[in-house]
């Protein structure tokens, strides 16, 4: 799905926290939302996801105004699993969108099965590890094959192990399915291992753009050479 | 320690025998406080809901009133359920006092506000994460209503089974609205009274333990339902 952005301006009691004129994400791209605490990355998922709305402008998807919110999926840096076993919670959206039973036990085993996750079928959701939280809410996310998949820190706190198998889940299901995926992450690594595209902002605005080995590697902004240095003060 | 060891035999005795006016009396308790906590469910939680999702003017005090409300002393909401309908008064013309809808009117009154507020507090702690979670995975309004109160399930059961232990343990409110005439508007916990009163200890014993084991009942199902929920 491509996403653009246009004149996209958020604020919250009165200090403006995005301020972004012009900009966008490519079509079955994987893009890596980076930036300091405070830069907006948080706000602009959450307005490409539809929990908020923005102030000005407007986001166009695949070159609509209108939002296929049926398409559009985020999975929260501390995901909420519903109250529930682990298959009751990765079928949950695919109930919604009326796929047949059938079709749901087989996509819940593909899925437990890609993320490592079978034996916990029938485990409670409140049992989980939060490495093991992280991948149900993945896999509850993939479920229905979204085509835009939003990421708010998806490894933030897990081990290595996970972050790996997440990282190439991710992969796979992105060269599989063609989705495109948003994913904020604070791990410049991950962002140049799993994605071909970053962001850079920083106060709001976007101060970078383009491809990740390129930015990371030779930022031509100072701002995004100082983020990426470590030597960015706040 | 006499009166009690014989009051308990009395009561065991009573109990098995299969006292007619005793069953009598457990039947209308049962009846007052289940169909009171049946309207007070049917109102307190969309109320509830509603209140915890909703932003309006007054939010604050009107919450602050169903927090007081939620401890109303019975013989207050007994004494305004029995002016409201007593021969003099603005609904006077139904002539409901001393009849059992004035106790279930009464009922109502106390236990609304519990289900009300307990509701309330729930959806509070939940509608935010449990909207949010709903919305990114495509549901609409009426799907996060239905996976708002999945997720709330557990605690409107308690919420609900509060409620019916203020009900069924209640004496103050079905008195005054009651009268606890004998054969139409006696219940248990104003038998208990009277029997007190007479000094018959046993018998008020006997009707104790009854009370007591249908609250213990009443909790075990709770207590089943949130272990059956959280293993």
């Amino acid at each position: 799905m491509d996403v653009r952005f246009t004149d996209l301006k958020k604020s919250y009691d009165g200090r403006l926290v995005l301020n972004l004129p012009d900009g966008g994400i490519r079509s079955g791209s994987r893009t890596a939302l980076i930036g300091p605490n405070g830069a907006g990355k948080s706000t602009l998922l959450r307005i490409l996801a539809g929990l908020e709305s923005s102030d000005q402008g407007s986001v166009q998807y695949d070159g609509k105004r209108e939002m296929p919110r049926q398409d559009i999926t985020l999975v929260f840096q501390k995901p909420y699993l519903l109250s529930t076993t682990v298959e009751n919670n990765i079928a949950y959206p695919m109930k919604l969108r009326g796929v047949p039973k059938a079709q749901i036990a087989e996509r819940i085993d593909e899925l437990l099965e890609e993320l490592g996750l079978t034996a916990f079928k029938k485990q409670k959701a409140w049992k989980l590890s939060g490495g093991e939280t992280q991948k149900v809410a993945l896999a509850r996310a993939l479920s229905f094959h979204p085509r835009l998949l939003l990421l708010d820190e998806p490894t933030a706190n897990i081990d290595p192990h996970t972050t790996a198998e997440i990282e190439r889940m991710l992969l796979t299901i992105s060269e599989k399915e063609a989705i495109t995926i948003v994913v904020i992450t604070h791990n410049l690594a991950q962002a140049k291992r799993l994605c071909d595209d970053v962001l850079m902002l920083h106060k709001g605005e976007l101060v970078e753009a383009g491809e990740s080995r390129k930015v990371l590697a030779q930022p031509q902004n100072e701002i995004t050479r100082q983020f990426v240095a470590g030597e960015l003060l706040l | 320690m006499d009166t009690i060891g014989h009051g308990f035999e009395e009561a065991i005795r009573l109990i098995f025998a299969g006292d007619a006016e005793i069953f009598e009396i457990v039947g209308l308790s049962l009846y007052v406080s289940i169909f009171s906590v049946v309207v007070s469910t049917i109102l307190g939680i969309p109320l509830g809901i509603l209140l915890g999702t909703c932003s309006f003017r007054g939010k604050g005090i009107l919450v602050r009133i169903i927090y007081t409300l939620m401890s109303l002393p019975p013989v207050i909401a007994g004494l305004a359920v029995f002016l409201i309908f007593m021969r003099r008064g603005p609904l006077g013309s139904l002539q409901l006092n001393y009849t059992v809808s004035a106790m279930i009117i009464a009922q109502i009154c106390l236990v609304t506000p519990i289900i009300i507020g307990l509701t309330y507090n729930m959806v509070k702690e939940k509608a935010l994460v449990v909207n949010q979670l709903g919305m990114t995975l495509g549901a609409g309004r009426f799907q996060r209503l239905r996976l708002l109160i999945y997720e709330m399930r557990v605690g409107i059961t308690t919420a609900v089974i509060s409620g019916f232990g203020r009900a069924i343990s209640e004496v103050g409110a079905v008195m005054i609205v009651g009268g606890n005439i004998k054969g139409k508007t006696r219940v248990m916990t104003t038998y208990i009274s009277e029997l007190k009163g007479m000094g018959n200890f046993e018998r008020a014993m006997a009707v104790g333990l009854i009370l007591l084991l249908i609250s213990f009942v009443v909790n075990a199902m709770l207590y089943h339902f949130q272990e059956r929920e959280s293993r």
